[in-house]
């Protein structure tokens, strides 16, 4: 079940999941952002902890959006957009 | 406007007898020799009251449509016959009227000998000043009643006194029917008749055998529209009148009506008679709902808690010191806590119930003093979907109308919001416009009140599943563009991700026969709620936490902004998206910074020259990346990183979802600081707590769901001796970093230079204007009811292809059915204010509504205590077989911390906010201590049908 999962992959999956539908370039971009907006850093430390353990619990498009947030590959623009939220 | 602040002596509102007319004032009459000019239509009454000129009355109110039935406001018109009622009479350009002649004056003394012939010669409020009868024998000449007090009356007739807060006396009634029409005109709810004929006419309540026992939902209207002592507050009979009053904002609700606090008193000694909604106040025109008239007794209740308390452990008994002393205990605890753990290992959570200037204090406090944006609000478990949902499409965390623009609205889609149990004086807003024509479209699991209800009948009632939203609001998009009824222009003209969206949303796996497996909604009942809807002409959608609390709740509210924008309605009076907000002050509270990634006026934090202001004014540097998130504090604290917690005003073992989870993480923590009025479920695991103030001793302002800021005056003294934004400043001062101000002006004053959409707001200015609605600048001065007029905040309003992703939350042979959460009119949140006033008459607790279907599968009848249990806990509480329950949906409140439902929500969450999924949790019901083996039994039983 989701709730045995770590929360930096339970809320990256649920991430993941909504942003699937997404070319996968373009998904891992909006969630590299989202990761670079919203989250606090040590969550994203949490996570980027478990892409490089290769934790086969991370969905393959948060895996490939953490890699993009580690290159600063983001959406600048997006992050300065207030967002509410 | 008039507006009215605070009042030495006290004097009701000014009552013009019938309501106003709109129109440029092109009709010239005179009124015994006084000349005024009036709009066409206007009552001579109230041109006569305009002109200076009182005519008695005792039907007529201007909050009522003229009635024409006491026969008391009769006048003479030049080259009219008889003496007609001033009241039911238009002004005509050349009317001449007398209010003062002989004839009149005899007309009116008979009718008030008749009147008096059946009223109390010792009336208790003619005595006391709030029956008008002897008053109005004074001004009309009557000192005797020639007929005496001897023949057929009322006199021995008994009082009703069922309801808590007010007495029916039928020896005062005149039958004036002003209670009746208050009912019907101003409530909706038409509990209230004449029943009888003639003499033995009277004032009955649903044919009830009392007021408790009728469809009277205690609103109060009819106790302010009574003239005499029929009708009239408890507190007034045992109090007596007031002596002055104080303008100030209710604390419950996002409707944020505005009262006058009618007082005896000053100082220490004020006491508050009553609480009168006001006729000047813009959200609600002088009405009100049972929590804001009458449910402010817990502001005196036995149960507040009014000094400091410390203890080293949450197993230890409080300790009551002082405020140095708490103080110092708590600046001390969080210094020793970032020393040993960094400098993130502290937060604060701000609360939606209180001030703009006490939530931005916190923020502050967080940032400046706690060195990190580890802050947010209670609004994360609300409305977080909207500010996320609203900003992406339209440019700003807001809704786009006034409450007022419902007037012009031909057909309103509400979803997941139930507004007259939770927002009711909006909700009979909402009642007067469509029994005026217009039409609803209600989207609902249950069948609410407003799919049928005393003269309103939805035209489609769409049972949607829990968790479908997206799959809902998509089919009903599908539909308008594929039968061709999207305004291209406008979307061709005003927004942007057109064709990508066109093309999305025409797929198929859009219609309302593909997505009917998921919502449950019959398709071609779908698709006729599509067209009306598409053909408004102004179609305005309202929606509550049935939206937000869900795991696309973001997504859902993008696909709510892009249902409007296909259809052009957006940016004119009528029409757009309406979060209606649970909390008094959630929109205040988000717009204030409470966000962990953004300052006030929803900037993020990364942003250079944003944090440059703040840190050029605060005198320090700020931390550039996003703090924590409530959930995200939760996870840290039991993860080890996060040891210490600062909570104003939320009782987050109550209110937040997966109850253990929160004890846990509230257990984990080294020391946990509660500001709060009582101690509530959260103290439970606090180590310091902190006296609060209630509404009517804080002073500064509310923002409500129309982005309304009112202020908010001090009725009373702080019975704390603080106010809490001082005591924000005494914790951040102590932990090195000296906050303060003069008063809570300037706290408003700093908001308003450091936010560009504040700029033209202050106390001074809000005093004079009564309200204004954010943005209030140099573009809009007076402010902004309706938004994105000819364009977006943003620009382009944007189109979000919305994919439906169905919840991980479903249903299994173990837990066969969703459980969805929800409100109820007389209880407000977890119920820590209602649950201490005579509220608690009307629902002393949660129950759970249950189909008949799957509570006879299960041997459950109401009355039963039941076992709600899902994955992650189990509670106990009674159930009502309810009809209003669609198959498969069970339902339940969370009002009182002795069931505490959010035992058995889960920690599933919108996928961009962390708001958490209270609307779908799946669960099983049994008959509680029926075993393991019955409770598997029913899940066989199910299963197999």
């Amino acid at each position: 079940m989701s709730a045995e999962l770590p929360p930096e992959i339970r809320l990256g999956n649920d991430i993941a999941r909504a942003l699937h539908h997404l070319p996968a370039d373009e998904g891992a971009t909006a969630l590299a952002t989202h990761l670079k907006k919203f989250w606090e850093p040590r969550l994203r430390r949490a996570l980027v902890e478990r892409v490089r353990a290769d934790d086969p619990r991370v969905d393959p498009l948060l895996a490939r959006a953490t890699a993009t947030y580690l290159e600063g590959d983001v959406d600048r623009a997006e992050v300065a957009e207030p967002s509410g939220g | 406007m008039t507006t009215f602040l605070t009042r030495d002596t006290y004097s009701p509102e000014p009552d013009l007898g019938t309501p106003p007319v709109p129109g440029p004032r092109t009709a010239h009459v005179v009124i015994d020799g006084v000349a005024v000019d009036v709009a066409p239509g206007t009552s001579v009454l109230r041109a006569a009251k305009e002109a200076g000129i009182e005519i008695p009355k005792a039907c007529a109110t201007d909050t009522l449509k003229a009635f024409g039935s006491c026969r008391l406001c009769v006048v003479e018109i030049d080259g009219a016959k008889g003496t007609p009622a001033s009241c039911t009479t238009p002004c005509a350009d050349g009317m001449v009227v007398s209010t003062q002649t002989e004839q009149v004056r005899q007309v009116r003394q008979g009718v008030m000998e008749l009147y008096l012939s059946d009223h109390p010669a010792d009336c208790p409020g003619c005595a006391r000043g709030n029956c008008e009868m002897q008053a109005l024998a004074r001004e009309v000449g009557v000192a005797e009643v020639r007929y005496g007090l001897g023949g057929a009356n009322h006199l021995s007739d008994r009082p009703d006194e069922s309801n808590p807060y007010f007495t029916y006396d039928p020896k005062a009634c005149i039958v004036c029917s002003r209670c009746v029409r208050a009912c019907a005109e101003v409530q909706g709810t038409f509990a209230l008749t004449v029943e009888g004929r003639g003499f033995d006419s009277r004032i009955s309540a649903s044919g009830a055998p009392s007021f408790l026992e009728s469809e009277c939902v205690s609103c109060g209207a009819c106790v302010q529209a009574c003239p005499t002592d029929a009708l009239t507050e408890k507190s007034v009979i045992e109090l007596g009148m007031p002596t002055r009053s104080v303008d100030t904002t209710c604390a419950y609700c996002g409707v944020g009506c505005s009262f006058r606090a009618e007082v005896q008193g000053s100082g220490d000694g004020t006491r508050v008679v009553r609480m009168v909604p006001s006729k000047t106040g813009g959200a609600n025109e002088g009405h009100s709902c049972v929590k804001g008239r009458f449910a402010y007794g817990y502001a005196s209740h036995q149960d507040r808690q009014l000094a400091p308390m410390v203890r080293d452990s949450i197993h230890d008994e409080w300790r009551t010191v002082t405020w140095d002393e708490a103080i110092e205990r708590v600046a001390a605890g969080f210094t020793d806590i970032q020393a040993r753990h960094g400098v993130g290992a502290i937060g604060g959570i701000s609360s939606s119930r209180c001030t703009n200037e006490e939530v931005y204090v916190v923020q502050k406090m967080v940032r400046a003093a706690f060195r990190n944006n580890n802050v947010d609000t209670c609004a994360r478990v609300c409305h977080s979907p909207t500010g996320y949902g609203l900003n992406q499409t339209f440019g700003t965390s807001a809704g786009t109308q006034d409450f007022a623009s419902v007037e012009h609205c031909d057909v309103m889609l509400l979803i997941g919001a139930n507004p007259t149990d939770a927002h009711p004086v909006f909700g009979s807003r909402m009642k007067r416009r469509l029994r005026e024509g217009a039409q609803i479209i209600v989207a609902d699991p249950r069948r609410i009140d407003l799919v049928r209800s005393p003269h309103v009948e939805a035209a489609h009632h769409l049972p949607l599943l829990p968790g479908s939203n997206v799959a809902f609001v998509n089919a009903m998009a599908h539909t308008i563009v594929t039968e061709g009824l999207h305004d291209e222009a406008f979307m061709r003209a005003r927004c942007e991700g057109v064709d990508d969206y066109l093309e999305f949303i025409a797929r198929e796996e859009n219609s309302p026969e593909a997505t009917a497996a998921a919502t449950g909604i019959d398709p071609a009942e779908l698709r006729a709620a599509a067209r009306l809807y598409a053909a408004g002409p102004n179609s305005a959608i309202y929606y509550g936490l049935g939206v937000t609390e869900h795991s696309q709740g973001s997504t859902m509210v993008m696909g709510l902004a892009n249902l409007a924008m296909l259809t052009g309605n957006v940016g004119r009076e009528g029409v757009g998206v309406n979060p209606l907000r649970g909390q008094n002050n959630v929109q205040g509270s988000c717009d204030m910074g409470s966000f962990p990634h953004e300052l006030p006026g929803y900037r993020h934090v990364g942003l250079d020259d944003v944090r440059a202001i703040y840190e050029s004014l605060w005198g320090l540097t700020l931390d550039p990346e996003p703090g924590l998130r409530i959930p995200n504090m939760f996870d840290a604290a039991i993860g080890g990183s996060f040891k210490g917690l600062y909570v104003q005003g939320e009782d987050i073992a109550q209110s937040d979802p997966n109850l253990n989870h929160v004890r846990e993480a509230l257990t984990s923590m080294e020391l946990v600081v509660v500001q709060d009025l009582f101690l509530n479920e959260t103290a439970k695991y606090a180590h310091v707590f902190l006296p609060g103030t209630s509404f009517l001793e804080k002073n500064g302002t509310f923002t409500n769901a129309e982005r309304r800021l009112n202020r908010v005056r001090p009725v009373l003294p702080s019975r704390t001796g603080k106010d809490e934004w001082q005591v924000v400043c005494d914790i951040a001062t102590a932990m090195g970093y000296p906050m303060s101000y003069p008063d809570a002006g300037a706290i408003m004053d700093e908001i308003a230079a450091t936010t560009p959409t504040f700029a033209g707001v202050s106390f001074e200015r809000l005093d004079a204007e009564g309200s204004l609605q954010w943005p209030v600048n140099d573009k809009a001065p007076h402010g902004t009811p309706t938004m994105h007029i000819g364009e977006f905040v943003r620009g382009k309003g944007k189109l979000v292809p919305t994919v439906f992703v169905p919840t991980t939350e479903t249903t299994s042979r173990r837990f066969p059915l969703i459980l969805t959460t929800g409100r109820i009119l007389t209880q407000y949140n977890v119920g820590a204010q209602t649950r201490r006033t005579a509220n608690e008459t009307w629902h002393p607790e949660d129950v759970l509504e249950i189909h008949p279907a799957d509570a006879e599968v299960r041997g459950i009848r109401t009355g039963d205590r039941v076992e709600l249990t899902s994955r992650v806990g189990t509670t106990t509480l009674h159930a009502v077989v309810s009809e209003r329950m669609q198959p498969g949906v069970v339902y339940t409140t969370f009002h009182h911390p002795v069931t505490g439902a959010n035992v058995v929500t889960t920690e599933n969450s919108d996928w961009a906010t962390n708001c958490p999924e209270y609307k779908v949790t799946a669960v099983q019901v049994g008959v509680a201590n029926a075993g393991d083996e019955a409770l598997a039994q029913a899940s066989e039983a199910v299963a197999s049908r």
